[in-house]
């Protein structure tokens, strides 16, 4: 009888040891589709888009896998992936039996990987970040879903302090700048080469402008909403940069064929060397990435008289 | 003729002022003394001379050397719709070029016109195989080039699928783009051409005589095979070094010939010079609209594009004027065997299911291959694959058996007669044009998209009693203004269009179970429907004069049957994307089987198409692991490749 009752005692204890942690352990988090309940805090993460990727590392949790880490490592670069993550094939087409071999707690996709919902969730529920439209925000957007992240993973005072520290270090560069550029500073375009003959421009809406505007910088070469806040122009629409400054983010394999190009060398900015490239830098990352954005856009303007 | 050189002569020069005038800022004097000068100071000037000026020479380059080819060609082979595209030629330099740019990039600069050359020289050879000495000069050896373009199509877009972000940007390329920042472009081209005005005097004789036909043409002392193979290679060449200078070009080789005739050239050389001319401006018309619809619109519009957008349909228009194709001709089954003996069905039955089993047991994981039966969230995800690959094969070889025999040539699938890219261009339109992703757009949207196909096919097709000639070329038409509606908006470089890309190739990755529950059910009511109709289908394959004389109504026969087909392309296009040769190669296997009936040969052909995309399927999955290719990427290079030894070999032996 006496045996009896303190076993019912011990699970007594044990239940009222659990039902706190359990209690707390529910979370609930809010993606692009609704509402999200885990009754667990999720540990096992796979994040197939470069996004989310650079959100978790961010926030201190590496994923389990990811989706391209050679492309993470060349065109993202910043933060920098940690070691020993999975790889489970190209974002649009992860190799979803590798995946659920990982056994993951939850699945983290964006716009790319929307038509694999319904398979993905047959592996691990899914959160779907839509980041990217035309019809909102997206420097706002990919801070919302920053937030989110951190409340799913219990970082919520690690990512405001991150957000924090984003905005004061743009802050103390966009000080630099204006010591640096005492008669007001230059009008900048940034770029990406596609070939010698066509770049993307980056403009409204996209996370290079939110950097430029932390930094005080104004646009060269002004461009409409768009999606991915980028539009394709042809090499020769450049001129129209005029007295600004164009910047190119790396990594552009061309460079030298670009270099001796006639028509090249005559643009004014190339003329009055008011050129400069950027170091690899995702401009379709997370809020984090308009601070390596904007140091890297400021490293470039420090780095000399323009 | 006086009018003609008149009008040329007029029409050349002013499209090329026109040409130049878009660009730039200066004015026509300006330029002048910019040219006379050659004093250059402001940006402007910089930008009119080392971007207006090339790109306004390089569209007349490659324009000239485009028409040349072309005009080689069809004289040579006799036959009006050989041109550096139908041949393979031109996919073949692309694909070269591509290969180099991938392989080693430091060589494709200075070597790439022989990297294009060497693709050029071996898919037009392939070609010719395929088609064969009697093929060339009629509608098989563009049938042959069809199936070789989207066999080599496929190759390229799994180069790219797998070289991602960089890859990307080799599309507007792919596009074919004109745009110069400098004179190298043009130099090199120009140095490459060079032997054009001595190709024109060269080809000049033998073409003339070539016109009195091959036995004349002897008679006379011409040594035919040296000549043949020399303006062959030379026609070739010219397809390399535009292919190198600016990518692809469609039909501008294909439809100057044809215009210079309609304009009344009747003579060897004249028609050659005229099609220089002709090219040159023709090319130049479309790249300045090209130029004049990228600063109208937000995206830039590739100038490939444009040429496709203008030259598919004036390609229609020219072979409802032109063409007189009969439907003639009666439908030969390749293959030897007469009968297909038990075992051999039963071999097939074996090799079927050995292909089930290893699709759904053997895979490779992390700790190396498993052979074993899958747990159940695995099963759950490769069973929809491995039931779509197998109701998309059966349907496809079924569809393949019915075109085949309903237009009495071995050479019809659906994905030649542009039912394929029907569907397609219906889907990808609609994304593109109306938001959303593929799998808004069910079925329903591919359906339309096929039965437009077939309504144009008929339309088109009745005035020549539905003559394979017409559908083939129909096919040709819908498939470029596709690649091209593709390519513009690869062109804008979002990263949307690169799940539309891997869907392009024919995917089983985004099959879900009831998708392919509801593929399988269909695929039954289709042969359910095949079985039906097979007294009418076995009828119209002896002949019309046949048929009518046992009282079947030919045309409703026709049409019905045709629906048929449509239904099945669009059910497997809208699941799975466009799945190419399995509908040409199944009946092919079934008949080399020796299922010469048409129930042995739609059974076997089902079998045999099931068993060719599981085991494709199961090979993308693995191949790469953990990347992975789609299945019709597979089975088009599987199935091309099989398809065009086993016909080589046929032609050799």
């Amino acid at each position: 009888m006496s045996s009896a009752w303190s076993w019912i005692k011990v699970y007594l204890l044990a239940a009222c040891l659990l039902l706190p942690v359990t209690v707390q352990a529910q979370v609930s988090v809010t993606d692009s589709l609704g509402t999200h309940e885990f009754a667990e805090r999720p540990e096992r993460i796979v994040a197939l888009n470069w996004a989310v990727t650079e959100n978790l590392v961010e926030l201190g949790v590496a994923p389990v896998a990811i989706a391209d880490v050679e492309g993470y490592r060349t065109w993202v670069v910043q933060p920098q992936l940690p070691q020993g993550i999975a790889d489970v094939g190209l974002r649009d087409e992860p190799n979803i039996e590798r995946l659920a071999s990982l056994q993951p707690d939850v699945i983290i996709i964006g716009t790319q990987q929307l038509g694999l919902k319904d398979k993905l969730e047959q592996v691990a529920p899914v959160l779907y970040f839509d980041n990217y439209r035309a019809d909102h925000s997206n420097p706002e957007a990919v801070e919302g879903t920053f937030r989110e992240l951190a409340r799913l993973l219990d970082r919520e005072d690690l990512a405001e302090q991150k957000l924090a520290e984003r905005d004061r270090r743009l802050q103390e560069l966009a000080t630099q700048l204006q010591g640096h550029f005492p008669e007001g500073l230059p009008e900048v375009a940034v770029i990406r080469f596609t070939d010698v003959n066509h770049v993307r421009v980056y403009g409204r809406n996209s996370l290079v402008l939110a950097a430029m505007q932390a930094l005080g910088l104004e646009a060269a070469l002004p461009q409409p909403v768009t999606t991915w806040g980028q539009t394709q122009k042809t090499l020769t629409e450049l001129v129209a940069v005029d007295d600004g400054i164009l910047l190119y983010i790396q990594p552009f394999a061309q460079e030298d064929r670009l270099a001796q190009h006639p028509l090249w060398q005559r643009f004014p900015f190339v003329q009055q060397d008011r050129i400069g490239s950027l170091p690899p830098v995702w401009t379709y990352g997370g809020p984090l990435s308009i601070q390596y954005l904007g140091e890297a856009l400021a490293t470039t303007l420090l780095e000399r008289d323009w | 003729m006086k009018r003609r050189y008149l009008g040329v002569l007029l029409l050349l020069p002013l499209t090329w002022v026109l040409h130049l005038q878009l660009e730039t800022s200066l004015a026509v004097t300006e330029q002048w003394q910019l040219l006379m000068t050659r004093e250059l100071s402001s940006f402007a000037d910089f930008q009119f001379f080392y971007s207006s000026l090339p790109r306004a020479v390089i569209a007349l380059l490659v324009g000239a050397a485009l028409g040349l080819a072309g005009s080689l060609l069809q004289q040579l082979l006799q036959n009006p719709l050989v041109s550096p595209m139908t041949l393979g030629a031109s996919s073949g330099a692309w694909l070269g070029l591509l290969v180099m740019t991938l392989v080693w990039p430091a060589a494709a600069a200075a070597y790439g016109t022989w990297g294009a050359f060497a693709g050029a020289l071996a898919s037009s050879l392939l070609v010719g195989l395929i088609a064969g000495r009697e093929g060339l000069s009629g509608l098989p050896v563009v049938l042959a080039g069809m199936a070789v373009n989207l066999l080599l199509g496929a190759l390229a877009t799994a180069l790219i699928l797998l070289n991602d972000q960089y890859a990307r940007n080799l599309f507007i390329w792919g596009a074919g783009n004109l745009a110069q920042s400098d004179w190298s472009q043009v130099q090199a081209l120009a140095t490459r051409l060079l032997i054009l005005p001595l190709i024109l005097l060269l080809a000049l004789r033998p073409l003339a005589l070539m016109r009195l036909g091959q036995t004349a043409a002897q008679a006379r002392g011409l040594n035919l095979l040296p000549v043949f193979a020399l303006i062959f290679l030379a026609a070739l060449w010219l397809t390399a070094s535009s292919v190198m200078a600016v990518g692809l070009i469609g039909f501008i080789g294909l439809l100057t010939p044809n215009l210079v005739r309609l304009l009344g050239c009747r003579r060897a050389g004249e028609e050659l010079l005229f099609s220089v001319l002709l090219g040159a401006w023709l090319l130049l018309i479309t790249d300045a609209l090209a130029i004049f619809f990228s600063q109208q619109l937000p995206n830039l519009v590739p100038s490939g594009a444009a040429t496709a957008l203008i030259g598919a349909p004036a390609l229609i228009w020219l072979v409802r004027k032109r063409m007189q194709m009969s439907s003639g001709g009666h439908y030969t089954l390749p293959g030897r065997e007469l009968q297909l003996p038990l075992y051999r069905l039963l071999l097939l039955l074996g090799v079927l299911l050995v292909c089930v089993v290893i699709s759904l047991m053997l895979a490779p994981s992390e700790q190396g291959w498993v052979f074993a039966w899958p747990q159940d969230l695995v099963l759950s995800l490769r069973w929809p694959r491995l039931v779509a690959a197998l109701a998309a094969g059966g349907i496809l070889a079924v569809a393949g058996v019915l075109l085949q025999r309903l237009i009495r040539n071995p050479l019809a699938s659906p994905d030649i007669m542009g039912l394929s890219a029907g569907a397609t261009l219906a889907l990808v339109v609609s994304v593109i044009f109306l938001g959303g992703s593929l799998r808004d757009y069910g079925p329903q949207v591919a359906f339309i998209g096929c039965l437009l196909v077939m309504f144009l096919l008929l339309l088109l097709g009745r005035r020549h009693q539905y003559a394979p000639g017409i559908l083939a070329l129909m096919g040709i038409a819908l498939a470029a203004v596709l690649d091209a509606v593709i390519q513009f908006t690869l062109a804008r470089g979002g990263d949307e269009v690169r799940q539309l890309l891997g869907w392009l190739s024919g995917s089983t990755y985004r099959i879900q179970g009831q998708d392919a529950l509801w593929m399988l059910a269909g695929g039954l009511v289709i042969g359910l429907l095949t079985w039906v109709g097979r007294r009418s289908l076995v009828l119209i394959t002896i002949g019309d004069a046949f048929a009518l004389a046992r009282g079947l109504n030919i045309n409703l026969a026709r049409v019905s049957l045709l629906l048929l087909v449509a239904l099945s392309t669009a059910l497997v296009t809208a699941l799975m994307g466009p799945v190419a040769f399995v509908g040409l190669l199944a009946p092919h296997l079934a008949s080399l089987l020796g299922a010469r009936q048409l129930h042995q040969q739609l059974l076997v052909g089902a079998l045999a198409g099931a068993a060719i995309l599981i085991f494709s399927d199961w090979l993308g999955r693995v191949l790469l692991y953990p990347q992975q290719l789609p299945a019709g990427l597979i089975a088009s290079v599987l199935g091309g490749s099989y398809f065009i030894w086993l016909l080589t070999r046929r032609r050799l032996t």
